[in-house]
């Protein structure tokens, strides 16, 4: 085998180089090359992409004080938070209602569930825009004839992380059941079967069998779920206004990025947040192996 | 039950299929698409261009453009009016002044976005300094002083000013004179709630108050600006430096509290701009609310239930003897430094701006009233009109425009702004949370978060090079 | 338990979570085809005397007229088709292209490569807006297509993802018979390494379409003129502008979102199975 390839390169010298050229070519000039980039912009105070003036740690030091900061670092993390523990358990439920062997219908469900994470999230927010609105909003409308809810819920206002939660259930409670739904093929039908005739119950069977069989596609879905929550941005730049809504409840890391960087155009100011937020999503990842290794001992 | 599971795992299906017909498909879609840009290029426009975030301004100046276009023979000096949304027009200019992507000749922009242009050197400002053109034409003194400021940066002015947007107090005369109130008795804002507080009332009958004075509420950053410029605070001094936690604004903010919250509260929101709000005033929900000129334009336009039962008055002072009148809002007409026709964009925006034909269909179309003062004079100010009464709001406004308060240009401002506005949320957390209700007690923690909040402006400001480097 | 009692207990939940799911859709299609007057009147369609207790004959096409004749949204629609299936051809080519060379052949600077993929795959793609604005700035392309298209034409994760699905689903043998039978490396590459691995290159395909139509922050940032707007960034400003205008901006949503949705009715298969490839196997 060795050899064979050996014999290939030395006849194809050339064709290895013409493939990856294209690829390499674009990549160093529009990513590795800005990835430098950032860093160097990070010790920057810029005023748009010409003025700039080197400030040394600066920006890091200011985010550390920046009150603006801490509270988008929150608000993410509550978003993140809500996505995990309430997004992820209504996906898992749906795939495990729609694994049952019984169910007919499947493919039309799961392209039921599938579809709202193909609308863009700068439409989904068009639309929950008007759904989240005091008065003649669907939601409340709705939550009003059923129950007799307030009609005059702030959810834009006074609970704009529960509707931001909300509005990323509905998108990405079918994408992320399709994961689940195929990390549940990795279930052994045996062991469940073994399980039932050793007269487990619905819960240990759960516990024990499915848990463990799903948990690396499971930490995988985790992280991605901290991915897709520490860059959310349009559904709350739409949502709330071009700030953060009051009292910047709905402020983000990317927003404020977006607000420092392209705002008020100060790039090194916005390339410090955009390593801060690398640098927790990096953590995020190391923290996914060591969990999913764990599974696997 | 293995095959229920074969069906769930499209990839077996798939791996053998024909040529995909996504790829058809999205090969299609670029052939057509990339067909068509080409057919249709997107070329810059000849001409001068006009840009504005305003509807009411576009209506009003498309004649005034038409006649000017008319006139010209060179086909470069013609003016193409465009509306662009607010958020978009500033994106586009930041984008255009600091990264020299297109941008209009002559540009409109509101207050609240002013600040940013100026934000950098004044000699990297994208608008043109346009203070000498005004002395040397005379404007600077055709035109009332305070409506300059916003447009003002390190001594230098940046645009003509379109307007003076004082702010009164509009109420709901029926209301009022039904229940034989006599407003000339309100001097102060203390005399405000103690004066028209019978009319607090539960019109619905389910126990709770649903009638208030005012249409305020906290979490609204204009109009709680509007209140701390008529008692004279603010954000900055002329000199730059921070007033964020001066003692007028703790004033103002513990008395806000008191209106949004306890026995003594008096207010209630209803936005304007929105069905939710406009409901609320129609239903007399609302009696009386801080009413800029082109406010009066929006709701002859958007409530017209109310014709007839509005009157306009000055706002109740801070103190006796105190400033009865704000400002919300503004705009200017700026030209773009590197416009390639500024001799002719400056000819062009002295005559729209100086007109008495556009003075007078602003004021007729959005009740907006003139900046220049030689127009006051003009009779359409003086028409009383059906809709206040029979009042004649131009006048009114007009008596009370030389007084409206200065505002700074302050790139800072929006900034400062966000800060005031967190303390004032926490204060009225505070009120709800230690059942405090009155001015005095909420005072000492008023000052104590605006200290806050001024520390964290200083320190904002500080942390830009650009400004210190401009500072002497 | 009987039977009917567990189909209820399954499909009861299954049908209310469609339902839930579905009415954000249909409430923004019924939106955009009455009047803004009757918007209040009812949450979905207005009530009145026709079929079904609706008023049929009060529903309007005016949003969707005013949206082409007044806004042009078509330049929009093409602007994003156009930016779409350019990214998305680009993206795939290029990758499918890098892949190959990397799980086929050793070359010099192939493990360096190969690290630096896996090293920019760990970052945040909001990372590179700052710094790829002001290269932008430099080399002239903002405010240009190509400034849209060529940040996003060589993600790092469609080559890893081609030099995946290539080292299992293409043998050596079969491109060691095509050289000997006198195949030249580019018709290798077309004719016999790409479609073995078709549906990888359809469903990354479909996935950057739809991931570029969607996409709103980076052509927002980057394009300045109205003319070269996708619907992504158009929708955003139409609502500055006609925010009360509640018909019609859900008149722009359904056109920005139908074409989308359409493309996944057809193509559902590919799309899935190229999400989960990935994930499964890794």
């Amino acid at each position: 085998m060795n050899a064979a390839t050996g014999r290939a390169d030395m006849r194809t010298g050339w064709s290895p180089y013409a493939f990856v050229a294209p690829f390499v070519l674009v990549f160093l000039v529009f990513t590795a090359y800005p990835t430098l980039q950032s860093i160097a912009l990070s010790v920057q105070q810029t005023y748009g992409p010409q003025a700039s003036r080197y400030v040394g740690l600066q920006n890091f030091v200011g985010l550390a004080h920046d009150p603006l900061f801490w509270k988008a670092l929150t608000n993410t993390a509550v978003f993140a938070a809500g996505s995990i523990f309430i997004q992820l358990p209504c996906s898992l439920g749906l795939a495990l209602l729609l694994n049952k062997p019984q169910v007919r219908g499947r493919a039309f469900f799961r392209l039921v569930f599938f579809s709202p994470s193909l609308v863009g999230m700068i439409f989904v927010a068009v639309i929950f825009s008007l759904i989240f609105e005091k008065r003649t909003g669907l939601l409340n409308v709705l939550l009003h004839r059923a129950f007799g809810f307030d009609p005059e819920f702030p959810w834009l206002e006074d609970y704009v992380m529960p509707a931001l939660i909300i509005a990323a259930l509905w998108m990405y409670v079918g994408f992320n059941m399709v994961y689940f739904l195929a990390a549940l093929q990795n279930v052994s039908p045996d062991l469940v079967d073994a399980s039932r005739v050793d007269g487990a119950g619905v819960w240990h069977r759960f516990r024990h069998v499915t848990i463990p069989a799903i948990r690396p596609v499971g930490t995988f879905i985790v992280l991605l779920s901290l991915v897709g929550s520490f860059q959310l941005f349009e559904l709350p730049y739409l949502l709330l206004g071009e700030g953060g809504g009051p009292n910047n409840r709905g402020l983000t890391l990317v927003m404020y990025l977006y607000q420092t960087g392209f705002e008020t155009g100060d790039l090194g100011y916005a390339s410090a947040i955009g390593w801060v937020i690398a640098m927790l999503l990096g953590a995020a990842a190391i923290m996914q192996r060591a969990v999913a290794r764990g599974g696997e001992r | 039950m293995r095959d229920a599971r074969g069906v769930n795992r499209p990839e077996a299906h798939s791996d053998r299929m024909g040529i995909s017909a996504g790829v058809w498909v999205i090969l299609g879609l670029a052939l057509v698409s990339s067909g068509w840009i080409l057919a249709h290029p997107r070329g810059a426009p000849s001409g001068m261009q006009l840009w504005t975030y305003a509807r009411t301004h576009t209506l009003n100046y498309a004649p005034i453009v038409a006649d000017w276009n008319r006139r010209q023979a060179d086909p470069d000096r013609r003016i193409e009016l465009s509306l662009i949304g607010p958020g978009p027009l500033r994106h586009r200019l930041m984008s255009g002044f600091m990264s020299r992507t297109p941008t209009a000749d002559l540009i409109e922009i509101e207050r609240s976005m002013a600040g940013e242009f100026f934000a950098g050197p004044v000699e990297a400002v994208g608008f043109l300094d346009l203070t000498d053109r005004i002395r040397a034409a005379g404007i600077d003194e055709a035109i009332n002083a305070p409506s300059f400021s916003p447009w003002t940066s390190r001594g230098r002015i940046f645009g003509l000013p379109h307007d003076v947007h004082p702010v009164l107090l509009g109420y709901r005369a029926d209301i009022v004179e039904d229940a034989g109130i006599d407003v000339s008795r309100i001097e102060t804002w203390a005399d405000f709630a103690r004066v028209l507080g019978p009319l607090i009332r539960d019109l619905d009958g389910d126990g709770r108050p649903d009638r208030y004075l005012l249409n305020y509420w906290y979490t609204n950053k204009d109009t709680t600006e509007v209140l701390l410029l008529q008692a004279g605070g603010g954000y900055f001094d002329e000199a730059g430096h921070v007033i964020v936690d001066s003692p007028v604004n703790a004033r103002v903010l513990a008395t806000l509290v008191t209106w949004v919250c306890g026995p003594g509260r008096i207010a209630l929101d209803a936005p304007e701009f929105t069905a939710s709000g406009n409901q609320l005033r129609l239903q007399g929900n609302v009696v009386c609310s801080l009413m800029p000129d082109w406010l009066c334009g929006v709701w002859r336009n958007d409530l017209p239930g109310l014709a007839g039962k509005i009157k306009i008055m000055p706002l109740p002072a801070w103190e006796p003897g105190g400033r009865r009148v704000s400002v919300w809002g503004g705009t200017m007409l700026g030209i773009a430094r590197d416009s390639p026709h500024i001799e002719t964009a400056w000819e062009f925006a002295q005559e729209l701006y100086l007109s008495a034909d556009m003075a007078e269909s602003l004021y007729r179309t959005a009740g907006i009233v003139s900046p220049v003062r030689r127009l006051w004079s003009l009779p359409c100010y003086d028409e009383p009109q059906p809709y206040f009464c029979r009042q004649a709001p131009g006048r009114t406004y007009l008596a009370h425009a030389p007084y409206v308060p200065r505002r700074t240009s302050s790139p800072f401002n929006e900034m400062a702004k966000e800060h005031l506005q967190e303390a004032l949320i926490e204060l009225r957390g505070y009120a709800l949370d230690h059942g405090v209700n009155t001015e005095a007690e909420l005072l000492p923690e008023a000052q104590r978060l605006l200290a806050r909040a001024a520390q964290n402006v200083r320190r904002t400001v500080a942390r830009n090079v650009f400004h210190r480097e401009d500072q002497p | 338990m009987s039977r009917v009692r567990r189909g209820l207990l399954i499909y009861l939940p299954l049908l209310l979570c469609s339902a839930v799911i579905l009415l954000p859709l249909v409430y923004m299609l019924c939106a955009s085809i009455k009047t803004n007057e009757e918007f209040f009147t009812s949450p979905f369609l207005p009530r009145g005397s026709g079929f079904l207790g609706i008023a049929w004959d009060h529903l309007t096409s005016v949003h969707y007229r005013r949206l082409f004749y007044d806004y042009a949204f078509g330049n929009n629609i093409i602007n994003s088709c156009f930016l779409a299936s350019a990214t998305s051809i680009l993206a795939t080519l290029l990758t499918a292209m890098g892949g190959y060379a990397l799980a086929r052949f050793t070359f010099r600077g192939r493990s360096l490569l190969m690290g630096l993929v896996l090293g920019t795959l760990v970052l945040p793609n909001v990372l590179l807006l700052a710094p790829s604005y002001q290269l932008l700035y430099r080399l002239g392309l903002l405010d240009h297509y190509g400034g849209v298209i060529l940040p996003l034409a060589a993600p790092a994760f469609g080559v890893y993802l081609f030099r995946q699905a290539f080292i299992a689903g293409l043998p050596r043998e079969l491109l060691e018979a095509g050289r000997i039978d006198g195949c030249g490396e580019m018709r290798l590459f077309f004719s016999v390494a790409l479609p073995m691995v078709r549906p990888m290159v359809g469903a990354f395909l479909l996935i950057t379409y739809v991931g570029t139509w969607n996409n709103f922050i980076w052509p927002q940032i980057v394009l300045q003129t109205p003319e070269k707007m996708p619907l992504s960034v158009a929708i955003a400003q139409l609502r500055g502008v006609y925010f009360q205008d509640y018909g019609m901006m859900m008149a722009g949503t359904a056109v920005s979102v139908a074409p989308v949705l359409v493309l996944f009715l057809l193509l559902q298969r590919e799309f899935i199975a190229g999400l989960t490839a990935g994930a499964v196997k890794s």
